[in-house]
């Protein structure tokens, strides 16, 4: 299957790749969270631990664990794993 | 009429999928942007971004907000996307 | 930390079943409650709930911002699902 130089990652490989990473969940209203990503389903739900809510810049609560509603996720994002 | 049946057996999916391993320009319901090399995406067209930039466009200015190593874009909020392509800023007409 | 019980999200909320949650809901609103029950659409129910909804507002002379926070509470909450952003169980600071 490996056709391309780069292989093909779809999202349901991308979500098996990123657990226990830290992460960055950007919400559609804007607002950020930072942690670690625990457990994720189909629906983008997402549960998280050491999470950080950022609003504007600014970090404005610590939160522990937390579970997300898949509804609000705009994206997922974290760095490349080195080496 | 019988052209137009027949065009559709090109699914505009299909054409999204030639844009794999190649730059895409993806516009948001709101008034974000996502340029990034897309690497897959599913049914749903949730997205598999590498080395995305993320823009939020006020008025006709377009800011840089993050930049993104690797992403999954959630398909729900997406408009319109521009495979091939990075984000170009609105202009003003020429005179 | 609970992570090894965690296999899916919801999980997280099974775990906090009968413990005091903080619940981030579209609106800027803010509920703290015990969790009695929760679903698979994340609707809740939640006891002895606290409402905490911030307002920001521009001083008009000065320009200072002024965030004003108004709470009422509720004995049993219904919360729909559909409005909910995040649910918390409190810090396990152990």
């Amino acid at each position: 299957m490996a056709d391309a130089a780069p292989a093909k990652r779809t999202p349901s490989d991308f979500l098996k790749d990123v657990i226990g990473r830290r992460v960055v969940v950007q919400l559609r209203t804007g607002t950020t969270f930072r942690g670690v990503l625990a457990s994720l389903d189909g629906f983008m739900n997402i549960a998280m631990e050491q999470t950080e809510e950022w609003k504007d810049g600014h970090l404005s609560s610590k939160l522990g664990d937390a579970f997300i509603r898949g509804n609000n996720v705009l994206y997922i994002s974290a760095v490349k794993k080195r080496g | 009429m019988a052209s137009a049946a027949a065009g559709s057996t090109l699914l505009p999916l299909a054409l999204v999928d030639k844009c794999t391993g190649s730059r895409i320009w993806v516009l948001m319901q709101d008034n974000r942007e996502i340029v990034g090399t897309l690497r897959g995406f599913d049914e749903y067209v949730n997205m598999v971004l590498d080395d995305a930039i993320e823009y939020v466009t006020v008025g006709t200015t377009q800011t840089e907000v993050a930049r993104l190593e690797q992403m999954l874009l959630n398909g729900c909020n997406i408009a319109a996307m521009v495979p091939g392509s990075e984000a170009s800023p609105f202009r003003e007409p020429a005179e | 930390m609970a992570s090894s019980s965690v296999e899916r999200p919801i999980d997280l909320v099974r775990l906090s079943l009968d413990e005091r949650v903080l619940v981030k809901c579209r609106g800027d609103r803010e509920i703290r409650g015990r969790l009695h029950a929760f679903d698979e659409h994340m609707n809740l129910m939640l006891g002895d709930a606290e409402e905490t909804h911030v307002t920001t507002e521009k001083d008009p002379t000065t320009g200072e911002e002024l965030s004003k926070t108004s709470k009422r509470t509720m004995d049993m909450l219904f919360v729909r699902g559909d409005v909910v952003i995040l649910v918390s169980p409190p810090l396990r600071t152990a």
